[in-house]
C-alpha cells in the first residue's frame, strides 16, 4: 500500500530540516506507568514549550533557550542532562526570567494546554472581569488533563499548582483555552462530554456539552472564540456555538474515529484527522468539505477505512500562515501540505508519532512520540501571495455567508471561499 | 502609473513579483512598456498601487533572507479593495 499518489515519485519530495530532539530520560526503577507522550504544546506568546514525558511528569522549558541549546549543542539533547544549562531554578520564577520546571502531576497525563490572560493577536477582545480568584498581571497557565478525569492548573512561571478541577469521570483526552484571553477552558473526555470551565471564577464549571455518543478525542476553538469544534469516536465532528453553548451542526464525511481537529488562523477552514487515513478540510460555516488529504493509496474503501488499516492519522495542525498543515500518520512519516495541493510539499521520518504542534511563530513543528521524546523540524517557509494575505485578513472578520453576498467577480469569490 | 498620474518607482525585480507585469514587460513585440520601462494602470487607484509596491518590497526582501517573516500590515477595510488589484496583477 503506497503512501503517496501513483503520479508522485516519493524520492523527489523534499525532506524537512531537523532542528532538534528532546529525548525522554531513562525510566526510574520505581515508576511503573507508561511512557506515552500524548501531547505537546507551545505557550501562546512563544515563551515556553511543554510536553508530557510519561511517568506522570510534564516538562516545561523556556522555548528560546531550548532553541539556542539546539543550535549550540547540535541536534541531540537529553532532557535533564547537565549540558542543558538553563537559568537557576527558583520558585519565584518571573516572566522576564523564565525557568525550566518538571511537574509531577500524580497521574498519567493525557492532555496539555496553555492559557493566557493576554488575548492572542487579532482575537476578539472581551471585557475581562476579575472575580474572586485574582491573578497577577499577564497570567500564563498550564492545564493538564489526567487519566482519572481530574484537571490540574499550574502557574507556568512558578510551577505551582493553582487549581484542581474535578467533575469528569474518565480520561481527559484534550484541553483547549479560548484564544481571547478570557481563560475559559474546555475539556474533552472519554465520558462522552465536554465541560466548559471559567478559570477566572475559581474554576467554576459553567456548562456541560452533551451530544457525543462515544469517546470525545479532541476539541479546538475558532480564532475568534465564537465556535468550538469537537471530534470523537464513531465518526463524530460537531460544531458548537460558544456564545449560547448550543450545537450548530454535525459534519459528516469521515469513515472512522476522528481524533484531531484544528482551525486555520482566519477561522475559515477546519482540518480534521481520522483513523480512516484521511485529513479533511471543511468550511465550518457551511459544513462542506473543501479538500481531502490522503495518506494511503489507492484510497481505501469505506469498510477498510473504517477498520484497522495500519494508516491511522493521529494528529493534524494548521500553520500560522494559514497556507500549510502538518499531519502525523502511522506510516512513520510527518507530512507538510499546502492547502491548495493534494500532495505533500515536505516529509520527515518519525516512528510512533502521536501529536504535533506548530510553534507560536510558525517556524518549527514539534512532534511527540510513544516513548516520550519530542522531535523538531523547520517548517516550509514561504512569503504568502498578496491575494492570500488579503483573504486571511477578510476571512478573520467575515464568515462564509457574508462573503457570498459581496459584489465581486465569481473567480475572486471562489478564491475567498477557499474553493480553488 | 495610475489614473491619477502618480508614478511609483521600483526596480524591475520587484515588478516581476506580479505575474501580469512579468508578462507585460517580457512579452515579444513592440510594447510601449518595453521601451520606457513604465506600466500604466489607469483603473487602479494610487493608494492601492502604493500598497502593491509595498508588497513587492516585502516579498523580495523576505524571500531572499532567512529571517522570520513578519506580518504584512493591512486592515480589513483596505484588503477588500486590494483583492482586485492583487487578482489582476497575479501576485
Amino acid at each position: 500500500m503506497a503512501s503517496f499518489p501513483p503520479r508522485v515519485n516519493e524520492k523527489e519530495i523534499v525532506r524537512s530540516r531537523t532542528i532538534g530532539e528532546l529525548l525522554a530520560p531513562a525510566a526510574p526503577f520505581d515508576k511503573k506507568c507508561g511512557r506515552e507522550n500524548w501531547t505537546v504544546a507551545f505557550a501562546p506568546d512563544g515563551s515556553y514549550f511543554a510536553w508530557s514525558q510519561g511517568h506522570r511528569t510534564v516538562k516545561l522549558v523556556p522555548w528560546s533557550q531550548c532553541l539556542k541549546n539546539f543550535l549550540l549543542h547540535g541536534t541531540k539533547n537529553v532532557a535533564n542532562s547537565n549540558s542543558l544549562r538553563l537559568s537557576r531554578q527558583n520558585s519565584d520564577g518571573q516572566k522576564n526570567n523564565p525557568c525550566e520546571h518538571t511537574i509531577d502531576c500524580g497521574d498519567i497525563v493525557w492532555s496539555l494546554a496553555f492559557g493566557s490572560s493576554v488575548p492572542e493577536k487579532q482575537s476578539r477582545c472581551v471585557n475581562i472581569e476579575w472575580h474572586r480568584f485574582r491573578f497577577g498581571q499577564d497570567q500564563l497557565l498550564l492545564a493538564t488533563g489526567l487519566s482519572n478525569g481530574r484537571i490540574k492548573i499550574w502557574d507556568v512561571y512558578t510551577g505551582k499548582l493553582l487549581l484542581n478541577l474535578v467533575d469528569h469521570t474518565e480520561v481527559i483526552r484534550d484541553l483547549t483555552f479560548a484564544p481571547d484571553g478570557s481563560l475559559i477552558l474546555v475539556s474533552a473526555s472519554r465520558d462522552k462530554t465536554l465541560r466548559v470551565w471559567d478559570l477566572k471564577d475559581d474554576g467554576n464549571m459553567m456548562k456541560i456539552l452533551r451530544g457525543h455518543q462515544n469517546w470525545v478525542y479532541s476539541c479546538a476553538f475558532s480564532p475568534d472564540s465564537s465556535m468550538l469544534c469537537s471530534v470523537g469516536a464513531s465518526k463524530a465532528v460537531f460544531l458548537w456555538n460558544m456564545d449560547k453553548y448550543t450545537m450548530i451542526r454535525k459534519l459528516e464525511g469521515h469513515h472512522h474515529d476522528v481524533v484531531a481537529c484544528d482551525f486555520s488562523p482566519d477561522g475559515a477552514l477546519l482540518a480534521t484527522a481520522s483513523y480512516d487515513t484521511r485529513v479533511y478540510i471543511w468550511d465550518p460555516h457551511s459544513g462542506g468539505i473543501l479538500m481531502e488529504f490522503g495518506h494511503l493509496f489507492p484510497p481505501p474503501t469505506p469498510i477498510f477505512a473504517g477498520g484497522a488499516n495500519d494508516r491511522w492519522v493521529r494528529s493534524v495542525s494548521f500553520s500560522h500562515d494559514g497556507l500549510h498543515i502538518a499531519s502525523l500518520a502511522d506510516d512513520k512519516m510527518v507530512r507538510f501540505w499546502r492547502i491548495d495541493e493534494d500532495c505533500p510539499v515536505q516529509v520527515a521520518p518519525l516512528s510512533n508519532g502521536l501529536c504535533c504542534a506548530f510553534s507560536t511563530d510558525g517556524s518549527v513543528l514539534a512532534a511527540g512520540t510513544h516513548d516520550g521524546s519530542v522531535y523538531f523540524w523547520a517548517t516550509p517557509r514561504q512569503v504568502a501571495s498578496l491575494q492570500h494575505l488579503c483573504r486571511m485578513s477578510i476571512r478573520r472578520v467575515m464568515p462564509t455567508q457574508e462573503v457570498q453576498k459581496l459584489p465581486i467577480p465569481s473567480k475572486v469569490l471562489e478564491f475567498l471561499l477557499y474553493r480553488i | 502609473m495610475d489614473g491619477e498620474e502618480e508614478t511609483y518607482g521600483g526596480c524591475e525585480e520587484h515588478a516581476l513579483t506580479s505575474g501580469t507585469m512579468k508578462v507585460m514587460l517580457s512579452g515579444p513585440g513592440q510594447l510601449a512598456e518595453n521601451e520606457t520601462n513604465e506600466v500604466n494602470f489607469r483603473e487602479i487607484p494610487s493608494h492601492m498601487l502604493l500598497k502593491v509596491c509595498m508588497y513587492f518590497t516585502y516579498k523580495v526582501c523576505y524571500t531572499k533572507s532567512s529571517m522570520e517573516i513578519p506580518q504584512f500590515p493591512t486592515t480589513p477595510k483596505i484588503t477588500l479593495k486590494l483583492l482586485m488589484p492583487g487578482n489582476f496583477l497575479d501576485c
